[in-house]
């Protein structure tokens, strides 16, 4: 709609106030929106603070989260302060409203990204925002403030017809506004907005490519369709989960993180957001972990989503393929080894979280379990029903055969600590698992007998070590390490693998044991005793590790404990079911990456765990 | 125009071509795999697609090297050397141009464009199909300077 009555004006951008700290606003007040090849975090004062273009691991053109004004904002909401009447996604899409009280009614800020723009003249990136005013008029601020990559860099900047086209070398963006309206980079355009009237606008993005110009209209009316496909696409989940309308925003959001020109999962949209605030716990994630995608299986095949299985695992011996027989523990979404680890030195970071990195170190490091989880994830295609095809399979042998020739080096474990190899309990745990599972896989693929002995002699031989190298009797539990008494939160997943029976004394104490010692209240656990890693400072309780809880619990027999906790987690990722990496048990606020995939696949995945178990326990009785 | 030799030769190019390109797979240079992007227009399973691939691969390589006969017809005579610079003109129109449209005719190649609803599998090589590893262009310009001093050098000596 057009607004006849809206004017504007344009004033500097320090004009405009922003209410707190610059780097300071809670990691919990951004949502997600994206198109599957890039995504943006969007605070509840409506401004982007973090989108990095064309792709999740661009520069980024707003910044802000992480290096303050000078990074560069998006902004579009009230003139003044106003409180956040209501912040949802619309049902089953990917579309974010926002809605603040004003003095005369209400200001609705409702935005997305374009996912599907095959076969249509449109920009392969393309973001809509619209403000509408309900119930009154409505002033407004826009303040589109971009500054590229890692030096801020301001754009080339010109007027062409109505669209601002700001340019950095062969990257373009276009902005275009309904009604027009003066838009300048870097200051603030005030707009009055009648009653029911609405201002829209359109942002384009070009990379190599010739900018597509869109009027912000039409584009809506493009924005409804895709609308329309999200809805389809989360039709067909299973109407039975528990939390459902939780769990789809979560098989969403592990979409919305899937890379679709490659299938790459990306592990999050950001990068360095802080472990510990303050602290040097702050990394880069936005890359992908073959574990990621293995555990993205398990939770898309669970839900039904029998396609996305299928790309993840396509996606990972693809990527994969040039490190065979080795599987790499992390890959940029094209399957490249990512560039070294780097310092942006004169970044400020999250609420003074120094440092900020681009790139991950842990990519050179050896970790066995990463065997565990591709492997389990094959034989849960699998058991599916679905028959590997040969190459597939081919591949699979080569990482069992690994296993067999690796198992018994030292290696860095699931958490990646930088320092020392050490024997991690949960690392041979899940080597037992790679040749538990390619051994079942072999019942029902054409495989040499020499492997099935060879994988079966290695099983057995890992499964005798693992019980007398990593068990101690008088805690009940296995151990983080061979000899050592701490408890590690990876083992939780015992009870998923089958080495012991879910009900057994040796699950059953292991579970009692990572409770007691990392413990966090109520449904949190620590991943490991805080600060146990030779970092300075601690970190807070990790969310996966508490959904991997709530799934054993339910394996274990513990269903009404496990139904309690998970009832209480979904509560913590608050009206937008977003979860990060870690929360701090003490305050609840967010910390980590965020949104992170490996949460939300945990959250999926212990969903699917108590819905099994409830049948089972329904059968029963 | 040596038509018999070309026939032959043809084959044996596109042989020494796809030796290459197979070897450099194996070594872990790239991810590159011809028969694979080729016969997966006709079917999704790789193990399949890589036969029908391979034909379509000795067909295409037959047809360039139509090509090659013809240019070294023109020229009146045929050397490794020309041979060479064919390959060199061939292989910088494959990188920056052949390769990267595949993804708009691939039924099973997605595109930069991807999003959503896309259900194709295979990863667009993108420019100089670096998609595929950093060494990928390397490893195609070795591959097509091969074909094309074995056409020159084999065409040269008949």
């Amino acid at each position: 709609m057009v607004a006849a009555g809206t004017s504007a004006r344009v004033a500097r951008a320090d004009d405009e106030p922003r209410a707190d700290d610059e780097t300071s606003r809670p990691i919990a007040d951004y949502g997600l929106i994206g198109d599957t090849r890039t995504a943006a975090l969007v605070a509840s004062d409506g401004s982007i603070d973090w989108w990095c273009v064309p792709r999740f691991d661009s520069d980024p053109l707003f910044g802000r989260l992480l290096g303050g004004a000078a990074a560069g904002s998006f902004r579009m909401g009230p003139t003044g302060p106003a409180t956040v009447s209501e912040r949802r996604y619309l049902h089953e899409t990917a579309t974010l409203t926002t809605s603040w009280q004003t003095p005369t009614g209400r200001l609705v800020l409702t935005e997305a990204m374009v996912s599907d723009v095959i076969g249509q003249l449109l920009p392969t990136t393309l973001l809509l925002r619209r403000l509408t005013a309900v119930g009154g008029p409505a002033d407004a601020a826009i303040l589109f403030d971009p500054r590229l990559g890692e030096h801020h860099r301001t754009p080339r900047h010109e007027l062409r017809g109505d669209a601002l086209v700001c340019t950095w070398g062969s990257l373009a963006v276009g902005v275009t506004c309904t009604p027009p309206t003066r838009i300048e980079p870097g200051r603030v355009s005030t707009v009055t907005i009648g009653a029911g009237e609405s201002f829209t606008v359109a942002v384009s993005v070009a990379h190599h490519e010739p900018l597509i110009h869109v009027d912000p209209d039409r584009a809506w009316d493009v924005l409804a369709q895709d609308e329309q496909l999200w809805r389809a696409w989360c039709g067909d989940i299973d109407p039975d989960l528990p939390h459902r309308d939780v769990v789809v925003r979560s098989l969403l959001t592990l979409r919305l993180l899937t890379y679709s020109p490659s299938g790459a999962p990306v592990a999050a949209p950001t990068t360095s957001l802080p472990e510990d605030l303050g602290g040097v716990r702050n990394w880069d994630y936005r890359f992908a972990w073959p574990r990621d995608a293995s555990i993205g299986i398990g939770a898309f095949l669970g839900a039904g989503k029998v396609d996305e299985a299928r790309h993840f695992l396509a996606w990972l011996l693809h990527a994969s393929r040039l490190d065979r027989p080795r599987l790499p523990v992390l890959l940029t979404l094209h399957g490249r080894h990512p560039r070294p680890e780097r310092l942006l030195d004169e970044w400020p970071g999250y609420a003074n979280s120094r440092p900020v990195r681009t790139g991950n170190g842990a990519a050179d490091q050896h970790q066995l379990d990463g065997y565990g989880w591709v492997l389990d994830a094959a034989w849960r295609l699998t058991d599916a029903g679905h028959h590997l095809y040969s190459e597939t399979w081919r591949a699979l042998r080569g990482f069992a055969n690994e296993v067999a020739d690796r198992w018994q080096d030292p290696d860095a474990g699931i958490w990646e600590i930088r320092g020392d190899e050490a024997h991690h309990v949960h690392s041979k745990l899940m080597a037992w698992l790679a040749l538990d599972r390619a051994l079942r896989i072999s019942t029902t693929h054409r495989t040499a007998a020499r492997h099935v002995s060879r994988w079966r002699a290695a099983r057995d031989t890992v499964a005798h070590e693992v019980r007398a190298e990593g068990f101690r009797d008088d805690l009940g539990s296995y151990t983080r390490t061979y000899g050592s008494t701490d408890l590690d939160a990876a083992l939780l997943i015992l009870p998923l693998l089958g080495l012991h029976p879910p009900d057994s004394d040796e699950v059953r104490g292991t579970i009692a044991a990572v409770r007691r010692a990392l413990g966090a209240g109520g449904p949190l656990v620590y991943r490991y005793p805080p600060g146990d890693d030779g970092l300075p400072g601690g970190e807070g309780a990790f969310l996966p590790c508490s959904f991997w809880l709530v799934e054993a619990l339910a394996r274990s027999g513990d269903l009404a404990e496990a139904h309690r906790l998970f009832d209480e987690l979904v509560v913590l990722g608050g009206n937008l079911a977003l979860f990060p990496e870690e929360v701090d048990p003490a305050s609840g606020a967010f910390l980590g990456n965020y949104p992170q995939s490996l949460s939300h696949a945990g959250l999926v995945q212990a969903a699917l765990a108590l819905q099994r178990a409830d049948h089972e326990v329904g059968g029963k009785s | 125009m040596d038509w018999a030799g070309w026939a032959v030769f043809g084959l044996i190019a596109t042989a020494a071509l796809t030796a290459v390109m197979i070897s450099a797979q194996l070594a872990g240079l790239t991810r590159l795999d011809l028969p694979l992007l080729l016969g997966t227009i006709v079917t999704e399973d790789p193990d399949r697609a890589r036969v029908a691939g391979f034909f379509l691969h000795l067909g295409i390589g037959q047809a360039f090297a139509l090509g090659y006969t013809a240019g070294f017809a023109v020229l009146g005579r045929a050397t490794w050397w020309l041979g060479g610079l064919f390959g060199a003109v061939h292989v910088a129109i494959a990188l920056t141009a052949l390769v990267p449209l595949l993804s708009g005719v691939h039924p099973h190649m997605a595109s930069a464009r991807a999003g959503r609803s896309s259900t194709a599998m295979l990863e667009p090589p993108g420019l100089l199909g670096l998609n595929y590893g950093h060494r990928t262009p390397a490893v195609a310009i070795v591959a097509h300077l091969v074909y094309g001093v074995a056409l020159g050098l084999l065409l040269q000596v008949h």
